[in-house]
């Protein structure tokens, strides 16, 4: 048993407790090879490293079968009041069942018992106190950093000089380049996913940082003081490379379909049928044409000519009203280099 | 002189893409034929403007006669390329001449191909 001691004051008090535990169910069951109880210790370790609260629970069921074994016995009762006192010394209330089965397994181990009920009562406080703190979220930080981190609006610029950045520290491995850029396109954006996500943890409305996602007049402002004067034809380059590399072929035929629909070969849903058109005159600019015909003679054949012209142009939906008045124009251009022709008539 | 000619025509032959494109995209014309066809097409469109405009002079019965002369004198001068009566619909992919269907700009060999690997949406072999 010596051994076995010396071997469990390295490892964790919560599996030497249950170690001892068991131990001493085994003591009282009845005498039991060396060997068994190493075998029975390293399985009672591999069980108990993961989870802190099924610890406990173990912890709780054997202290609980301890108790009951210790009440048909006589033997050790001399020994709880002695924990007891400990206990109510040390000021932190534990788990009575606990305490008589830390006082059981100082009994049955043949060194200091006081020093050993004592060390264990101290371990299981530990145990108390990080259970304590995990069931109130003190322990966990992961999450306070999540929520400190902000998703920040990237003007094209900076975001291509955080890619140049991040692509410049790999551009030794030429080989390995392309892989490199993917992986990192799909580290930031599944980072982008996680901040994303721990956004919708719950906590009260008004506290925290503001993330400034639906101001519109900070984004404004952020957009405005990161503007570059000019982008230089490097950048220009440079984005587009990086956007050759970056894009992608399609994984699905949605994916295709956006694809299309941003080159233009496929038109937007639901359908728009004054697309590309962006004629913002009012009705009255393409009916009334008459104010155009200043330039022409007001009688003869030509005023009649033109007055049939514009009757035309007035009741095509087709042009607009710059490619009326372009024809009214051509019109007059065309008589006046024939002034002369006409005048012989 | 030949030579600079036959140069450009080559260059020309040959459609130059203005921005890499990661699909199969078609980078020369089937013929020379339907090269002429692609260029009368250009013609007709510059100077549609002018052909209808010279057009309504002539075909009036209000202007005198004189300038309605002039004006048919001016239409001629202009290229001979430049008037759509010119433009032959051919086929997209095999530029033939004839059976040429206008809605899928297809010839009736291709269309007919096409239309059997079940490659043209909603065309089915008819039954009735």
């Amino acid at each position: 048993t010596s051994s076995v001691l010396s071997k469990d004051k390295d490892k964790s008090a919560a599996s030497k407790d249950s170690t001892h535990e068991g131990a001493a169910k085994r003591k009282e069951d009845g005498a039991e090879t060396p060997k068994q109880q190493l075998l029975d210790i390293i399985g009672n370790m591999k069980v108990e490293v993961s989870y802190k609260k099924k610890l406990q629970q173990l912890k709780a069921s054997e202290s609980k079968k301890q108790a009951t074994k210790k009440l048909e016995s006589l033997d050790i009762e001399g020994s709880v009041p002695q924990g007891i006192t400990e206990d109510t010394q040390r000021g932190k209330p534990l788990n009575p069942e606990l305490v008589k089965a830390a006082s059981a397994v100082a009994s049955s181990l043949p060194c200091n018992k006081k020093q050993t009920v004592s060390e264990l009562l101290a371990q299981l406080r530990r145990h108390e106190e990080t259970t304590d703190k995990q069931k109130k979220g003190g322990t966990i930080n992961i999450r306070n950093v999540i929520s400190e981190m902000t998703v920040k609006r990237q003007s094209p610029a900076q975001r291509g000089a955080r890619i140049f950045g991040r692509i410049s520290l790999q551009l030794d491995e030429d080989g390995q380049r392309i892989r490199r850029e993917r992986s990192s396109a799909l580290s930031m954006d599944s980072r982008r996913y996680f901040c994303c996500f721990s956004f919708f943890v719950y906590r009260s409305l008004k506290v925290g940082k503001r993330l400034n996602i639906f101001t519109k007049a900070s984004t404004e402002q952020e957009h405005a003081l990161e503007t570059v004067s000019s982008p230089t034809i490097w950048d220009l380059e440079f984005a587009k490379e990086v956007a050759a590399v970056t894009a992608q072929p399609p994984r699905n035929g949605f994916e295709e379909m956006i694809q299309w629909t941003k080159e233009g070969i496929l038109w937007e849903f639901p359908i728009d049928n004054e697309v590309g058109m962006d004629d913002d005159a009012e009705f009255h600019e393409h009916i009334f044409l008459e104010k155009h015909l200043e330039g022409f003679p007001k009688e003869g054949p030509i005023r009649h000519f033109m007055e049939l012209v514009i009757c035309g142009l007035s009741k095509n939906p087709f042009l607009s009203v710059k490619q009326k008045v372009e024809h009214i124009e051509w019109f007059q251009k065309y008589f006046e280099e024939k002034k002369e022709l006409l005048q012989e008539i | 002189m030949a030579a600079a000619a036959v140069c450009w025509a080559l260059r020309s032959f040959r459609q130059v893409l203005p921005s890499p494109c990661p699909r199969q995209v078609r980078s020369y014309y089937v013929d020379w034929r339907m090269l002429r066809d692609v260029k009368r097409r250009k013609m007709a469109y510059e100077h549609a403007d002018e052909r209808l405009r010279i057009n309504a002079i002539r075909k009036n019965s209000i202007l005198p006669k004189e300038l309605q002369e002039a004006a048919d004198k001016e239409i001629a001068a202009l290229p001979r390329d430049s008037c759509p009566v010119r433009i032959r619909n051919r086929c997209v992919l095999t530029s033939r001449p004839r059976g040429v269907k206008r809605r899928w700009r297809l010839s009736r060999i291709v269309f007919r191909h096409f239309a059997d690997h079940a490659q043209m949406s909603g065309v089915q072999r008819a039954m009735w």
